[in-house]
């Protein structure tokens, strides 16, 4: 009984703490993420880490003395339907800025918007450089792809040591502007290592042993295989199976706990360049890594990892200008920002396009976690 | 040479694994003269209710069971009642419904088991050989000796059975078959039990193969298999069995060396049109 009154004293100091907090003006910021439909898991990974963020920051007594109040809507991964909450977020929410935690399609479309009504936008993860091109308001946490492209070339290059190199990349855009920036690394500083095979593969490919074949033969040292957790989870499997030795490397769509459960043993050894170092030691990594684990029970990934940090730049933003109703001082304290300290690495900054500059991470498998492999740090590379 | 023989081993476990998708279509059509798109929602459950079973009890013998069993009722429920009281209708209207019931049941795996790929966990109990610098993984192994004592027990079924019998009596003339004394909606019941308990293994072995389990991992062979049952000769069992095996060592050789980004469920569609042109009974269709 005792324990009871205990209980029902503490419901009703939470209920009239947050009658409080609600009454208080609140700092709204928005997001979309698809929640539904195919792509639900990076929708959810992106809210799951921006409630952190949001729960760290309000916890901290907010920003400016006041409580931020995230305001999420599903745009499931869907152009028309991201338009139309995109208006909804701006004319009925009246947000002070937006946090892009959906894919490319949705984002292009909404850009303009944002761009047009005067409102900060940080893209956490959507990959197209139409993004941040729709002005000055519109920036980007993610990497493009040609930068990234150019990371997988050093890694292969100088961390794995190739002498000879197969590209197996997934027909989309990001698959092709990878593919690109692998090149152009090759082409300046790579002349001794040999592409020996180079190959698109349909987005909706499931079967990857026909090019694995051909690639056997190739024996390459390593091979850069682009794609999402469910294309090159298979691929992984089917190349083990095959018999191939050779060291494979992915990129950020791997990057889901997804991967080892698809790919099994096989993930085993499988490196990426991504967004999100795990056993980075500063504590803004390890304190979301503890949260993540606890509350959700499963590992986070580079989606969430980059949505946690799309929002947490505007945080900053807003601290530093001491305003949350001034746009146009928030953009340009976000297009000032300079070694932050990011969950996705040291934010070294923003180009004049609104793209941003900072390492890129290079993780290896082991035990089925994605584990710290190196670094992509020199600025020839990472500048896009 | 080493390539070429890697490449036609891949082709025909691929061609082995849409006979199996396709049999039951072809079963269907054979004596209904009915497109059972739904068929794809049914390997889909397969899938589903395979993997369900086999995270419960770790037994890949009771998941397969389990899921015969359960895809057999679907099957048995689907004919029941969507399509037996469609069937005084056009062809058309039995279509529409059965469209309607492969997005519904979609959908309903959707909603049951959420949107994520689940992956299937299960090893098969088949060895792994290698000959000559040739691979064969056990994945392999399990998919040419599954299919092919499916196959063989199908045959068996059709050919050396009076269940058999009074199948190809019902698929022949209905109204003959029934004056014979043939119970003929208990055999078409059967045939569509058989055609999605056949089902079931396709998705049990689909998902072990790729190790994935989604709600849509029917929609490309819902549209794929019409595709064979067209090219194999409608209504033809061993004709949709041959097209079959001949779109994966197709598809596989084309992706092989071809060397094109090409989707590889056109060339069904394409194989699909050239028999349409110069064969329009389809390669081992006698009725046309």
């Amino acid at each position: 009984m005792r324990g009871f009154r205990v209980f029902a004293a503490v419901l009703v100091i939470l209920c009239l703490s947050i009658g409080v907090a609600s009454a208080a003006e609140t700092i709204k910021i928005g997001m979309l993420a698809p929640l539904t439909g195919f792509a639900a898991a990076d929708g959810a990974s992106a809210l799951n880490s921006v409630k952190i963020a949001v729960d760290q920051v309000n916890g901290q007594g907010g920003v400016l003395g006041k409580k931020i109040q995230l305001i999420v809507y599903d745009d499931r991964a869907d152009a028309k339907e991201a338009v139309a909450l995109a208006y909804k977020l701006i004319e009925q929410d009246k947000i002070a800025a937006f946090v892009a935690g959906s894919y490319s399609l949705p984002t292009r479309a909404v850009a303009p918007i944002f761009q047009e009504e005067k409102i900060p936008l940080v893209a956490a993860y959507a990959i197209h450089p139409d993004v941040t091109k729709a002005g000055e308001y519109c920036f980007r946490n993610g990497f493009l792809g040609t930068v990234e492209g150019k990371a997988a070339a050093y890694t292969a290059h100088k961390l794995l040591n190739a002498k000879t190199v197969a590209l197996l990349t997934s027909d989309n855009d990001f698959g092709r502007t990878l593919v690109e920036g692998f090149k152009m690394y090759q082409a300046k500083y790579g002349k001794d290592m040999k592409i020996v095979y180079e190959q698109a593969y349909p987005f909706s490919e499931k079967d990857f042993k026909p090019y694995l074949s051909k690639i056997k033969e190739a024996n390459p040292d390593v091979i850069f295989a682009s794609g999402y957790y469910f294309q090159t989870g298979p691929l992984l499997k089917q190349a083990r199976e095959l018999g191939i030795k050779s060291k494979i490397l992915g990129e950020e769509g791997a990057d889901s706990p997804k991967l080892a459960e698809i790919a099994g043993e096989a993930a085993e050894g499988f490196y990426i360049v991504t967004n999100f170092d795990r056993d980075d030691p500063r504590p803004v990594v390890q304190n979301f890594l503890k949260e993540y684990r606890k509350r959700y029970k499963i590992e986070p990934d580079m989606v969430g990892a980059s949505a946690y940090d799309a929002f947490m730049i505007i945080v900053d933003a807003m601290r530093k200008t001491k305003t949350y109703s001034n746009p146009t001082a928030i953009r340009m304290a976000i297009s000032k920002t300079t070694n932050f300290d990011g969950l996705t690495g040291i934010i070294k900054g923003f180009t004049h396009i609104g793209e941003v500059v900072k390492p890129v991470q290079v993780q290896v498998v082991k035990n089925g976690l994605f584990r710290r492999f190196g670094v992509v740090d020199d600025p020839e590379l990472i500048r896009p | 040479m080493q390539l070429f023989l890697e490449q036609m081993l891949n082709g025909i476990a691929i061609g082995a694994i849409y006979a199996m998708i396709t049999l039951g279509l072809a079963l269907v059509y054979g004596i209904l003269r009915i497109l059972h798109v739904a068929h794809a929602a049914v390997y889909t459950v397969g899938a589903y209710i395979g993997l369900a079973i086999f995270s419960a009890t770790h037994s890949i013998l009771l998941s397969a069971a389990g899921a015969m069993v359960f895809c057999a009722g679907l099957g048995f429920l689907i004919e029941r009642f969507v399509y037996f009281p469609l069937l005084k209708y056009p062809p058309y209207v039995p279509l529409i419904g059965s469209i309607a019931c492969l997005l519904a049941i979609e959908e309903l795996c959707r909603l049951a088991a959420g949107p994520y790929i689940l992956s299937f966990p299960a090893q098969l109990p088949f060895p792994s050989f290698t000959v000559g610098g040739i691979v064969i993984s056990s994945t392999l192994t399990a998919v040419y000796c599954i299919s092919a004592g499916v196959l063989a027990l199908l045959w068996f079924i059709t050919t050396r059975t009076e269940l058999g019998l009074a199948m190809r009596a019902t698929s022949q003339d209905m109204a003959i078959a029934s004056s014979m004394g043939i119970n003929s909606h208990r055999i078409i019941s059967l045939t569509f039990m058989i055609g999605s308990a056949v089902a079931a293994i396709a998705g049990i072995l689909v998902g072990i193969y790729y190790n994935q389990v989604y709600p849509s991992m029917g929609a490309v062979p819902a549209y794929k298999t019409l595709a064979l049952i067209v090219v194999g000769g409608l209504g033809s069992v061993p004709g949709a069995v041959l097209a079959s095996i001949l779109l994966g060592v197709g598809e596989t050789l084309l992706i092989g060396y071809a060397g094109i980004p090409l989707p590889r469920d056109a060339l069904a569609f394409i194989a699909m049109i050239a028999v349409l042109l110069w064969r329009p009974q389809g390669l081992l269709g006698g009725r046309g």
